[in-house]
């Protein structure tokens, strides 16, 4: 019986613990999705910039590549910073996020660089396919982390990519786009950074809470 | 110095051990990927069929608007209803591996269905960017879980869809952009699900003798 108990106990002790890892790791890889707050803020800014190039501003065929080349070198440097300041320590679900989000960038790239080159950048499922690209990275890291607010940002990808298919004109698909990337970009990207600062206050007003 | 060596000595157990956990997680990962080869399979026929029956009656109304809803809806059916007899038989024991890998194709599955039910609806599917898009989806989900389970032969796949999704977007024919959407079906779908169920029955096998 004694032992049974203790069994039980001990059981129940690993459970407790196999769950606590789980939770600690679950909050490491949100921790490492909103010190990374700032590039949603980016893409999105620049997604904006993009759009005001190609609407107001002359030589709107170096619009795009010009953004998209100026956010790719800014990403890689503040990454190899970053690196530097870290050392690269990371957990298993942080690199699973790194890799959703990797994959997803090559992914994008290589679709929106071919479809530039091949002229079929003006097509509705083309742009349709952007959109659910950006949602699919968000869903997986949201099932990953279990994190509902990106879960919510990813139905907004989504809705938009069902959207942009039943719009008529580039100007509404454009709107579509815009929408997107304001509340899936720019402003989950605040949310992140704010949700960093709340992080970064109450780990500094508690030193216990580093140990 | 014999406390520096001791702890030393503790360090490396400590670092062997990790190690082993995260190689025991990522073959866990594998196995669990291996387990699913059957689905890789049926996708590829079901998508070839569709492609097929789309393709010999081209006259017919039905045919034209119904072909790949009924084979994509019997794809669905079949692989949730498979997937739910395996779990029942082999149990379901994952680890955060297993759970990632599943996150990412249960995630893409869901994608997928939305964006080729919108693209029907809407009567966009004859575009080559939606057939290039559906292409990358695919090649994104593979390179996701060959990052995640480092496996090189998974990438080369992933490699494979992606230059069919940039290949699609060069082509300026419909015979061409089929060609290429039955070879990415025989490479990155049927051939990959075979190999994959081959390891795993070879798996199964050293198991049985050992």
């Amino acid at each position: 019986m004694v032992t049974t108990e203790n069994g039980n106990g001990e059981n129940r002790d690993e459970l407790v613990q196999r769950l606590e890892l789980m939770e600690q790791m679950i909050a490491e890889g949100r921790r490492s999705t909103i010190c990374r707050g700032w590039i949603f803020v980016l893409w999105g800014v620049l997604y904006f910039a993009a759009v005001g190039w190609v609407l107001f501003l002359p030589h709107k065929n170096w619009a795009w590549p010009v953004c998209m080349a100026a956010g790719i070198v800014t990403m890689i440097v503040a990454g190899l910073r970053r690196r530097r300041a870290t050392g690269g320590t990371q957990n298993v679900r942080s690199r699973s996020i790194e890799a959703v989000w990797r994959m997803m960038g090559t992914g994008i790239s290589l679709f929106a660089f071919t479809g530039v080159v091949a002229h079929h950048a003006g097509g509705i499922a083309y742009s349709a396919a952007i959109l659910f690209f950006i949602g699919l990275a968000h869903a997986i890291s949201a099932m990953i982390l279990r994190w509902r607010v990106q879960g919510v940002v990813a139905a907004i990808w989504w809705a938009g990519g069902m959207a942009t298919f039943f719009v008529s004109t580039w100007k509404e698909s454009l709107a579509i786009f815009l929408t997107a990337s304001f509340f899936g970009m720019i402003l989950f990207g605040l949310y992140a950074m704010m949700l960093e600062r709340r992080d970064a206050k109450l780990n500094t007003s508690s030193p216990q809470h580093n140990a | 110095m014999s406390d520096l060596e001791k702890d030393n000595g503790t360090e490396r157990a400590e670092l062997v051990q990790r190690l082993e956990l995260m190689e025991r997680m990522i073959a866990e990962g594998r196995r669990f990927t291996m387990r699913a080869g059957w689905i890789f399979v049926l996708w590829g026929l079901v998508d070839c069929v569709g492609y097929g029956w789309h393709s010999l009656q081209a006259h017919s109304q039905f045919v034209q608007t119904w072909s790949w809803p009924i084979c994509l809806g019997t794809g669905a059916v079949i692989t949730l209803i498979g997937r739910t007899m395996q779990n029942r038989r082999e149990g379901i024991s994952k680890s955060r591996q297993c759970r990632s890998v599943e996150a990412v194709w249960g995630i893409m599955g869901i994608t997928l269905a939305v964006y080729i039910a919108s693209a029907m609806a809407s009567h966009f599917s004859w575009q080559y960017s939606y057939v290039a898009g559906m292409m990358m989806i695919l090649g994104m989900a593979h390179g996701i879980s060959s990052v995640l389970l480092r496996w090189r032969v998974q990438g080369a796949v992933a490699a494979i869809w992606w230059a069919g999704g940039a290949a699609v977007l060069f082509c300026n024919s419909r015979r061409a952009m089929n060609d290429i959407f039955l070879l990415e079906m025989c490479l990155g779908m049927i051939a990959f699900g075979l190999y994959v169920m081959l390891l795993e029955h070879r798996q199964k096998a050293v198991r049985k003798n050992a």
